[in-house]
């Protein structure tokens, strides 16, 4: 039999709390007049709820490398995407 | 218990072939994330050509509701982790627990998230239906809710797809088809289900949060 490392029930549990720790965080900050501040607090904040999902519940923390390669490529296109689309829409108005 | 896992021949073991299904499953879910990306995308463009309708068209979504989802999925997707883990530990009685939970909270926010396609509906935020707004940003107001319906609604199709998954995965769990020897569907399951998480992560900020002050 192989022995699969498991994470304790307590990470994912404290991963859970963090990840709606941020969301009302994210939710009372968007109250707060902070002007285009607001948005990138809210992004920032997204951000790393999707980083805590992907490196606990998925498991990237202890992840062979090539598949934190497929999943940074992912990511990386869709910055080109986004990117290169900007080169044209952030300068337009 | 000795269980034997059946390797196929091109594989030198068991690790090896487990190593190359999760590769096969994130390439597929960078696909994914590119499918949703164009979306994103077209919303960027979208709101630099009117920043202000959107802060006004995202205070005319349902917060509470768009919250209360949030914390519904983002709880689904703990209970996904743990039957995973439980699935991992040979614990069938557990990860089929949680398999359902997951499943039922899946539920929770479909049944949550067409009650407020019915509250927009009754508040004329449909497009083409009876799109109503007053005020010069009545075109980019309609424009977010094009967005916000196609956004939605395409995450929406992922999760009935994600439950459908959850459940076939409930039943293979209940007739002992795992051990923690095989687990591999349910490893896939639980990152398809994270990353639809992971999109919905994204979507609430920025349909819900872009103004409400």
């Amino acid at each position: 039999m192989i022995a699969h490392p498991v994470a304790r029930t307590r990470t994912y549990v404290l991963v859970w709390l963090a990840l709606i720790c941020l969301l009302v965080v994210t939710l009372a900050s968007a109250y707060v007049p902070l002007g285009s501040l607001n948005s990138a607090i809210n992004l920032a904040i997204a951000v790393a709820k999707a980083l805590l999902v992907a490196f606990f519940f998925m498991h990237l923390r202890s992840a062979h490398y090539m598949l934190r390669i497929a999943a940074t490529a992912g990511f990386f296109w869709l910055a080109i995407l986004i990117g290169l689309s900007l080169t044209d829409f952030a300068v337009r108005y | 218990m000795a269980s034997v896992v059946i390797v196929d021949r091109q594989f030198d073991d068991a690790e090896q072939q487990r190593t190359a299904s999760d590769l096969g499953m994130w390439v597929f879910l960078a696909t994914e994330i590119l499918f949703f990306g164009v979306l994103f995308a077209a919303y960027t463009a979208t709101r630099l050509h009117d920043p202000q309708a959107f802060a006004i068209a995202s205070r005319l979504t349902n917060i509470t509701l768009g919250s209360v989802n949030t914390a519904v999925l983002l709880t689904s997707s703990l209970m996904m982790a743990l039957a995973v883990r439980a699935t991992k530990l040979g614990l069938r009685r557990a990860a089929l627990g949680f398999l359902c939970a997951t499943a039922v909270l899946g539920i929770v926010f479909l049944a949550i998230k067409f009650t407020e396609y019915y509250l927009d509906y009754a508040g004329h935020l449909v497009p083409v239906l009876d799109f109503a707004h007053p005020g010069p940003h009545a075109g980019a107001v309609e424009n977010f809710f094009y967005l916000y319906f196609f956004m939605t609604g395409l995450h929406s199709v992922h999760m009935i797809a994600g439950i459908g998954v959850v459940s076939v995965l409930a039943v293979m769990t209940a007739r002992r088809r795992f051990t923690p020897d095989y687990f591999t569907p349910v490893e896939l399951g639980g990152l398809y289900w994270h990353l639809v998480d992971i999109v919905w992560i994204f979507l609430y900020p920025l349909l819900y949060l872009v103004s409400r002050t």
